[in-house]
Order: structure tokens, then C-alpha cells, then sequence
């Protein structure tokens, strides 16, 4: 069993003593300030004492006459940031992808987005930004202007080489299978896939740098935007950071009201996810019956918040509106409902032929790869990771309600699939909980309308996996810097390691197992 | 054989549904209006896969730079007559994401758009109302049964203005299906 009582800080004390600066408290449970260089050593001796050492993001942020690189690092136990620093006329770093290889996308960001040049990186090139974008405009830097940028003609594609064998197929931008649009150049010898690559960004909008120019009220609308799937949980992340920055404590009734609205934003995402599933390994009517007990959710969405997709529920200091007394028996009502014809669903994904040739031992993610890259959410509890926030670092109200961390250990289509299955029920049992248990008193307080210089970092469970949320405040009405890491940008590259070896059919069900949502990781 | 022609038009609209940049908002309501709660597939709406075989567009998202060009490409690739629904702010004019370094700001600025739905996400009921209102329009001038719709009361006020282009008024061409080049996006 793995040890789960490990004192990071006081490995990294005895290793590296007096080298590194260590502030407890600050951007989780500590922030490590590291000299050029040392930054690698502090990870090494973080991931020899701790296995599931995982990175959860890298902000880089423009600091004037620097460049600061942040690794946020997520241990078994804890939550740290290794800060360093590089000068903006050289900005050289020493990679972290031998320590970590689940941080290759995260540093191709940074490069993308301020220059930072990570030496080592396999894989240089654009990730978000155009192919066309010129070169030396890094648009998160503070000198950047929008109206200034002149891209290029678009390039022609480059011509595939001859080659005897193999062949490459190239999926997207636009394709039934995806809903939205990216492309992934898939080389197969036969049937089978020897080599997929990804090129995102093609939803990428700049949202990072236009919440810069927005108030911090406009920002919680502004990220809300970042994903129609999973939004609330955006919104909620955001204005947990804030708090965190303005020291406001949320009223427990807030809490609860926030509960409810993120559960049943998991509630549609994940029976949007099990008929999505269905529709790609051909079995459509499955597909049209989890939509068909999607709608009430979204109902009940609309009867919460008064709209159908985006619920603005969440504000600074607690929630928008209040949960009616008179609307409590039609949500308890629905809800049985659903769990009612959860049995059926269960014991199709047991016995239905087609499910089981499409999904089992389709895209096997082992544990130890799991660990080694990164993932989160579902698909790291589809591996036997039972990493979950809401029971590791329990934000809103979910360290009061009982609720089962479910893990799965096959690795597969399948156990994804499941993972998500099973959580559909815990849903259901929160929601209730939490309606049953709902504090009296206020559902909102007067948060101060200026938010004082500092930074915060926070993360939070969303539909598909940890999310991190990372605000810099510089005192004004406008925030310095917004970081959002997404659940899908550290999800992808286990798509990219099951795919290999596969046949090229089993590539939609075993990515749709991801939950992939791109307006999400291109932000 | 034109009244036929647009007969069949009309009855039986392929949709092509694309994503320029959109934050799945809108493009999950697209996928709702297919299962049974809307259905529209008893107006003879389907969605189509191949943008060689679509009438209509079906555009969400405020563009990016990146999918501007896809977007137009996309449309070249239509048969004419063709037909673009701008669907949600976004793709009306860039929404909450205008003056975005990478956002373009609305598909007209890229392709001809025939109607507009606002919306941030337009309810499904909006998107179908828009859908149908293009068909009217496009529907020779004798009347009309109007297909019935169930409208909740709480419908947001819905706005669709099919400024019809006059594509319809040309005689029309043979839609041809094009074989002779492979698609970039075939899969197997």
C-alpha cells in the first residue's frame, strides 16, 4: 500500500537545506523558491518520496524584468508551487519532462504564450497558438497588443512523404466525431495506429489575456464561458480563488447551494458523456436514451437557476440566487427518477455484447503510466488512482457529506465508462444529502468590492478531473494574471499512449472514454 | 421540376453542424434538439456528416483564427444553394469573446450568413424556430402548414431574422455529388 503520511515539505527540508526558500502557507501548502536549476532538483526529490507526485499546471506569468515559471506539483497529501524566475531577454529553463513526462503539453504553453524556452522539450512548436502566428509575439505578455498582430498568409499543408507502409489519416478540424474542432494526424500500418498526433488550439480564444481586461465580477462570466459543459464549476473555481485572496468566508448555506449546482452540473456532463459513448461504438439508442434522462436534469438546471446551460449561479461571497422551498419535492422527484433507471443502464454496460467487444480492454491506461502522466479525474480513477479534491482537499461543503470515492482498476474503455456510471449515483445521493442537510441563513454576503495585491491558486473537482484555478491581483480592479488549467490539457497525452498499438476503430470509443472537451483545454 | 426541387429542399433539410470556436454551449444544444425530447428529425432535418452532402450550416462559436479558414473552406465545399445559421452571441457577433486576440468576431466576417439565432445558448426550441423560419422562407409563396411546435412559456424572445439571400429566386443548379476527391476528413 502506498504510504500516504508523507511530510513533502520535510523531504524537501532535509534535501535541499538551505538552498531552497520555503513559504509555508503561500499558493497551497507551501511555495518553494527556487534558484535557476534547482527547480529540478526539488521535483526529483518530491517524486523519489512520493509516487503519486503529479504536475497539475505551470503559469507562467510576466513579471516585468522577468518571467516567473510556477510548477504547481500535486503530492499524495498536498498541494505545493516551485517558483523560479528567468530574465525576459534570455528566458531559458531546464525542462522537467524526464522527471515528470506528463508536464511535455503544459511547457509547450508556456513556451507558446510568453516565450519561455524550455531546453530539453521533445516536442517544440506551437500548441495553442495559429501555425501562422509570428514569431516573437508572446500574447500574455504585459506589452502585447492585440491590434498589432499580423499573421502570416495560412501555409499550405505540407505534402505527406511516400511512404511504403504507412498511411496517415488525418482526423478534423471538421468531423462527425468530434464535436468540436481539432485534428489529430493518425499514422497506421494496416489497421493498426502507430503514431497520433494532436495539434489543438483551434478553439483557442484568449481568454487567459481577456480576463486581464475585465473586472473581476466580468471575469466570473467571462470564465463561465470557457466551457458550456462543465461551467459552473469555472465559475465556481474563480470566485473560490478571489475569496481566497480577499479572505472572505462563504455562508454555509452558500456552500450547500454551490454543492447542489456543481452536482448537477456533473449529473448532465456525465449522461451526456455515457450516450456520447454510445453514439460513437455505433449503438445509437443508447445514446438517445441517456439524452432522453439528460433533460430533466437540464430542467431542473433551469429551475434552479432560471436557464437552461449556463446557470450563473456563482458569485463572490456566495450564490446568486436562493433554493425556494417550493421547488425542493420536483428536484427530489426527478432525481429518483433517474436513479430508478440507473439498474438498466448498469446491466447493459455488464452484459450487452457490443459494449463489452467495443470497450473492454480497449485503450488500457496501466496505474504506474497513469502516474507517470498526469492524469486526473476519471480517467486516473479508471486506472486504480483514486485521486478525487473533493475528498482530498474537500472545498464548499463536501468535507460534511458522505459520499464514496468510486476507483475502478482496469484501466479500460470500460472502467472509465463506469467510473462515470457510478458517479451518476453519488450525485444523485449528495444532491440529496445536501438538500436534506441545508443550513438556514443568509446565501450570500457583501464580499469587498476591491480586492487587495496578492495570488491564491485553487482546485476543484470539475465533471472531468482536477481543475486549477491560479489569480494574481495586483491591487487594481483588474487582475494581473489568470491561470486556468483545464481537466481534458492533462488528460490527452493518455489518449496519446493508448492509442498506439491499437486499430484505428477502437480510436473513437477510447477517446471518448477521456471525455475530451476542447473549448476547455484551449481556453 | 424548380417547385419539386424546392419541395424537397424544403421537406428534407441536411444540416452540416461546425464548430468555428465555440465553447460547446451551443453545439450541445444542437445535439439535444436530435434526441427525443425535440426530435427534429420529423421536420426532415438530419445532420449530416460531410459537408459535401449539407444544405444548411450550421455555425457556432466566434471564429478563431484558426477555423476561419476551415470555415470558409467548409463552405466552398457546399452545394449550392447553400445556407448558413449563425447559431448563439458568439457566432452572431463574437459575444462575450469580441476584441479576443485570436477571435475573429462573428461568421459573417468570413462567410455570407443567412439567419441569425442569439442566444447564450439559444434554447433548443430557439435554434428549431430559426431552422424552420429559414424554411419558410425559402418555400414558394402559396401556404404554408406550420409545423407544429410546443412552446414552453418561459421561451426566451426569440429573434431569428432570416434575411433571406436571393439564392432561391436563381434557377436551380444540379446538385452534384462531388466523388472525384477524396475528403480530408474521411476516416476509413
Amino acid at each position: 500500500m502506498p504510504n500516504n503520511n508523507i511530510d513533502i515539505i520535510n523531504v524537501i527540508e532535509t534535501q535541499l537545506k538551505d538552498k531552497v526558500q520555503i513559504q509555508l502557507g503561500q499558493l497551497g501548502k507551501a511555495a518553494i523558491v527556487t534558484n535557476n536549476g534547482l527547480h529540478r532538483d526539488t521535483l526529483k526529490a518530491m517524486v523519489e518520496a512520493d509516487e503519486k507526485t503529479a504536475i497539475s499546471a505551470i503559469t507562467g506569468l510576466d513579471l516585468g524584468a522577468n518571467i516567473g515559471v510556477y510548477y504547481h506539483i500535486r503530492t499524495s497529501n498536498a498541494f505545493l508551487t516551485i517558483k523560479a524566475e528567468v530574465p525576459k531577454d534570455n528566458p531559458k529553463i531546464q525542462t522537467i519532462t524526464d522527471i515528470i513526462p506528463g508536464s511535455a503539453f503544459h511547457e509547450m504553453e508556456v513556451a507558446d504564450l510568453l516565450g519561455v524556452v524550455f531546453e530539453g522539450n521533445p516536442s517544440p512548436g506551437r500548441l495553442v497558438l495559429p501555425e501562422n502566428w509570428p514569431e516573437g509575439v508572446y500574447p500574455l505578455r504585459k506589452d502585447f497588443k492585440a491590434n498589432e498582430v499580423k499573421l502570416s498568409p495560412p501555409k499550405e499543408e505540407a505534402k505527406l512523404p511516400d511512404e511504403v507502409k504507412l498511411v496517415k489519416i488525418i482526423i478534423g478540424p471538421q468531423h462527425p466525431a468530434l464535436l468540436e474542432p481539432e485534428k489529430f494526424a493518425v499514422t497506421v500500418d494496416g489497421e493498426t495506429v502507430t503514431k497520433v498526433e494532436p495539434r489543438i488550439g483551434y478553439v483557442h480564444r484568449g481568454i487567459e489575456k481577456a480576463s486581464e481586461s475585465r473586472t473581476y465580477l466580468q471575469d466570473v462570466y467571462l470564465v463561465e464561458r470557457i466551457c458550456g459543459i462543465c461551467n459552473s464549476i469555472h465559475a465556481c473555481s474563480f470566485v473560490e480563488t478571489v475569496e481566497k485572496i480577499l479572505k472572505t468566508e462563504v455562508p454555509p448555506r452558500a456552500k450547500y447551494l454551490r454543492v447542489v449546482t456543481l452536482e448537477l452540473n456533473r449529473l448532465h456532463s456525465h449522461l451526456l458523456t455515457l450516450g456520447h459513448a454510445g453514439l460513437e461504438i455505433g449503438y445509437e439508442t443508447l445514446f438517445q436514451y441517456f439524452w432522453r434522462d439528460r433533460e430533466p436534469i437540464m430542467d431542473l438546471i433551469e429551475l434552479t437557476s432560471g436557464n437552461r446551460v449556463y446557470s450563473s449561479l456563482m458569485t463572490v461571497g456566495g450564490v446568486r440566487r436562493d433554493l425556494k422551498d417550493s421547488d425542493i419535492p420536483k428536484i427530489k422527484s426527478t432525481l429518483s427518477e433517474l436513479r430508478k433507471k440507473l439498474p438498466f443502464y448498469r446491466q447493459i454496460y455488464e452484459d450487452e455484447p457490443s459494449i463489452k467487444a467495443r470497450m473492454k480492454n480497449v485503450g488500457v491506461l496501466k496505474r504506474e503510466d497513469a502516474l507517470k502522466l498526469c492524469v486526473v479525474g476519471p480517467v486516473a480513477r479508471g486506472s486504480g488512482v483514486d485521486i478525487d479534491v473533493r475528498k482530498d482537499e474537500p472545498y464548499e461543503a463536501y468535507g460534511e457529506i458522505p459520499f464514496k470515492e468510486i476507483v475502478y482498476t482496469q484501466g479500460d474503455t470500460w472502467a472509465r465508462m463506469n467510473v462515470r456510471m457510478d458517479e451518476v449515483e453519488e450525485s444523485i445521493n449528495i444532491i440529496e444529502y445536501a438538500i436534506d442537510h441545508l443550513p438556514t441563513g443568509p446565501f450570500r454576503v457583501k464580499a469587498p468590492r476591491v480586492v487587495p495585491a496578492g495570488e491564491a491558486v485553487n482546485r476543484v473537482e470539475a465533471p472531468r478531473g482536477e481543475l486549477f484555478y491560479y489569480v494574481k491581483s495586483n491591487g487594481t480592479a483588474f487582475p494581473d494574471r489568470v491561470k486556468v488549467r483545464t481537466p481534458t490539457f492533462s488528460n490527452i497525452p493518455a489518449f496519446l499512449k493508448t492509442a498506439i498499438g491499437e486499430n484505428i476503430a477502437d480510436i473513437p470509443p477510447n477517446f471518448v472514454s477521456l471525455d475530451p472537451c476542447f473549448s476547455c483545454t484551449d481556453r | 421540376m424548380a417547385n419539386i426541387i424546392t419541395w424537397a429542399r424544403v421537406k428534407s433539410p441536411w444540416v452540416l453542424h461546425f464548430n468555428s470556436g465555440a465553447c460547446n454551449g451551443c453545439d450541445i444544444e444542437i445535439v439535444a434538439l436530435l434526441t427525443p425530447k425535440y426530435d427534429v428529425e420529423r421536420f426532415g432535418v438530419k445532420l449530416e456528416p460531410s459537408p459535401r452532402h449539407a444544405d444548411v450550416l450550421l455555425v457556432t462559436g466566434g471564429v478563431t483564427q484558426q477555423c476561419a479558414e476551415r470555415l470558409k473552406r467548409i463552405y466552398d465545399q457546399m452545394p449550392q444553394p447553400k445556407f448558413v445559421v449563425a447559431i448563439g452571441a458568439c457566432a452572431c457577433s463574437g459575444g462575450v469573446f469580441a476584441g479576443c486576440y485570436n477571435v475573429v468576431g462573428g461568421v459573417d466576417k468570413v462567410i455570407p450568413v443567412t439567419a441569425y439565432i442569439p442566444g447564450c445558448p439559444p434554447r433548443p426550441e430557439a435554434i428549431l424556430d430559426g431552422v424552420v423560419k429559414l424554411l419558410n422562407a425559402l418555400s414558394p409563396p402559396k401556404p404554408k402548414k406550420q409545423p407544429k411546435q410546443e412552446k414552453p412559456p418561459g421561451l426566451p424572445k426569440e429573434e431569428a431574422k432570416p434575411e433571406v439571400a436571393k439564392q432561391e429566386a436563381v434557377a436551380p443548379q444540379e446538385v452534384k455529388p462531388t466523388v472525384e476527391e477524396a475528403k480530408p476528413d474521411a476516416k476509413q
